[in-house]
């Protein structure tokens, strides 16, 4: 499978050489790799410095021109040191901005905090007019991003380094809707990014003790599918969350506010808590000490089966 | 020059509204009326016309300077300044380009509208356009540090496009000092002129001599300007920065302003 950031260029190549529309700026992220864009798309990229706010807050004026902004760096900061541009420049004069990150959540798993971004599902939510997809799969970025890039409002791809390895139809990767991944009576599991991958291989164990787990596999965290997940839940009455966010404002929060008047819920989360990921390591050694494991998986599941 | 009866005009509707910065508007109102009077090109019947100049209010504060000027052009209509900040009306206390024609970005939060500004340069240079692009920044919003950002990339860009006037009207002077405006901007790149923000010949032979030619270097106009420029006791940095007037004070504005 194509590496997602190989994919994050070759999909602003195809799109650019279709659409004069098209700009790319970046803040001196991923500047050697884009040069296949910079070649395709002359006049179309630019490389403007390390000064996030004002590259973010730039692509208004383009946007203004009827330009499809792509704004790109590390994630934490354009989400974060760039969220009143967000706000001000886009959401609140209504003008489209496409925001592509380097990398999600703990992906930098040796730089640090610093480089870390696990709020941005809950300060981007909360902003009007944003759609937020978290791409972890090439095929998801390419087709997302072709569906949404033009829609003129701010478009938010937390796009991660690793994959899921899933490999999905065409006809199923659509922008705002959730994937029915596999069927299941027992518990529901709905996964967001990489961690799809671990959600499969938790309910292969599941399946040797007998428990039968559906999973809803969800790209665009805004709109968020409610329908698809409600459908599930309302059968399986028990529900885990899985999701590299911070316990407040992910898709944890969401699943809870539709699913409360769904009768006799229960509900259990595998997320990133309340503190900053301030160890070091590979992206898998920082899963493993968050919990984001089979056995955890297994653990809540079977403890919701028990309450029964 | 003096704008008095733009002033005026300024004085009534932030009256009315019962809120507003008078001394802000009344340092820039001359500049804006030059501006619009000879420099930028615009339709008023099609705000969003393609060879239309761009003009962005950075310091969005001083919002009644160019309402009055939008109404005077025939953008806006005097009901709309007299329901300013009122519910249901289109002007408040910051621009908004969602509501109002005329108004290209909505601003308030100050070290915005400037790198707006850059963003339209930039693409205009990219669909080979030669409309010019003009931005007010105010010299207490030179305290921010995206206008420095925006003076970097401009100037490496090489967005001659683009026109950046300071209203050097001394607000930030007893915060944090801008010391040598001129200097500054020139050691960042950027062709840097001044003048006397109320003098029309000074406006003129600056932006007679200014080329908005695309990849050169973006330009500065320093323009020393009066706060609350007019009326005496409104003059400066003080309690007229977002004071409402009363009927008594409105009397004695009138006799200063002689109108």
């Amino acid at each position: 499978m194509k590496e997602i950031r190989q994919e994050f260029v070759d999909t602003l190549v195809e799109v650019g050489k279709k659409d004069k529309n098209l700009v790319v700026l970046v803040g001196d992220i991923s500047h050697y790799r884009l040069m296949p864009f910079a070649e395709a798309c002359p006049g179309r990229y630019y490389n403007i410095g390390i000064c996030e706010p004002t590259i973010t807050n730039m692509a208004a004026g383009l946007s203004m021109l009827g330009f499809c902004p792509v704004v790109h760096t590390i994630a934490p900061f354009i989400v974060e040191r760039s969220y009143e541009q967000i706000k001000l420049d886009f959401c609140y004069q209504k003008l489209g901005l496409n925001i592509m990150t380097s990398g999600s959540a703990f992906d930098y798993s040796t730089l640090g905090c610093t480089h870390h971004c696990y709020s941005d599902f809950a300060m981007l939510k909360s902003l009007p007019d944003t759609q937020i997809y978290f791409p972890a799969s090439s095929a998801e970025l390419n087709l997302i991003f072709k569906q949404t890039y033009n829609n003129r409002r701010v478009n938010y791809f937390r796009v991660a380094k690793v994959s899921h390895d899933i490999e999905f139809k065409e006809d199923q990767l659509k922008a705002g809707k959730g994937i029915k991944v596999k069927n299941g009576r027992d518990a529901t599991i709905v996964v967001t990014g990489p961690e799809l991958k671990l959600a499969v291989e938790a309910a292969r164990s599941l399946k040797e003790k007998g428990c039968e787990v559906e999973i809803i596999y969800i790209h665009t965290i805004k709109p968020f599918d409610v329908e698809l997940v409600a459908r599930s839940i309302q059968k399986t009455k028990n529900v885990l969350v899985i999701e590299e966010h911070n316990k407040y404002g992910g898709i944890g929060d969401e699943v809870m506010r539709f699913a409360k008047d769904i009768d006799r819920v229960k509900y259990s989360f595998i997320n990133i808590g309340g503190d900053f990921v301030r160890d070091y390591g590979s992206y898998e050694d920082l899963c493993e000490a968050l919990g984001f494991t089979v056995k955890e998986v297994v653990k809540k599941i079977m403890a919701m089966k028990r309450k029964r | 020059m003096m704008n008095n009866d733009l002033r005026k005009k300024i004085v009534d509707m932030i009256y009315r509204a019962g809120e507003g910065h008078i001394p802000s508007a009344f340092s820039i109102i001359d500049i804006i009326t030059y501006l619009y009077d000879r420099v930028l090109n615009f339709d008023p019947k099609n705000p969003v016309w393609d060879e239309r100049d761009y003009f962005i209010l950075s310091k969005g504060h001083g919002c009644g300077a160019l309402y009055v000027i939008l109404e005077k052009h025939g953008f806006i209509t005097q009901q709309d300044l007299d329901r300013k900040s009122k519910f249901g009306g289109i002007l408040g206390g910051h621009p908004d380009r969602t509501k109002v024609p005329g108004i290209e970005a909505s601003t308030g939060s100050l070290g915005h509208g400037i790198v707006t500004a850059m963003g339209i340069a930039l693409g205009l240079r990219i669909r080979n356009r030669k409309n010019k692009v003009i931005v007010l920044v105010g010299d207490g919003e030179c305290n921010e540090g995206t206008v420095w950002e925006t003076a970097l990339v401009a100037a490496n860009l090489k967005l001659g496009n683009l026109c950046c006037i300071v209203d050097n009207n001394g607000s930030t002077a007893q915060v944090l000092p801008v010391p040598d405006p001129v200097e500054k901007w020139r050691a960042f790149g950027w062709e840097a002129h001044e003048i006397d923000g109320h003098n029309e010949k000074e406006m003129e032979a600056v932006f007679k001599k200014i080329s908005f030619q695309p990849d050169s270097k973006p330009k500065v106009v320093i323009a020393n300007t009066i706060k609350g420029k007019g009326v005496s006791f409104m003059q400066k940095h003080g309690p007229w920065h977002y004071k409402v007037p009363d009927k008594e004070d409105m009397a004695l504005i009138y006799k200063e302003l002689g109108v």
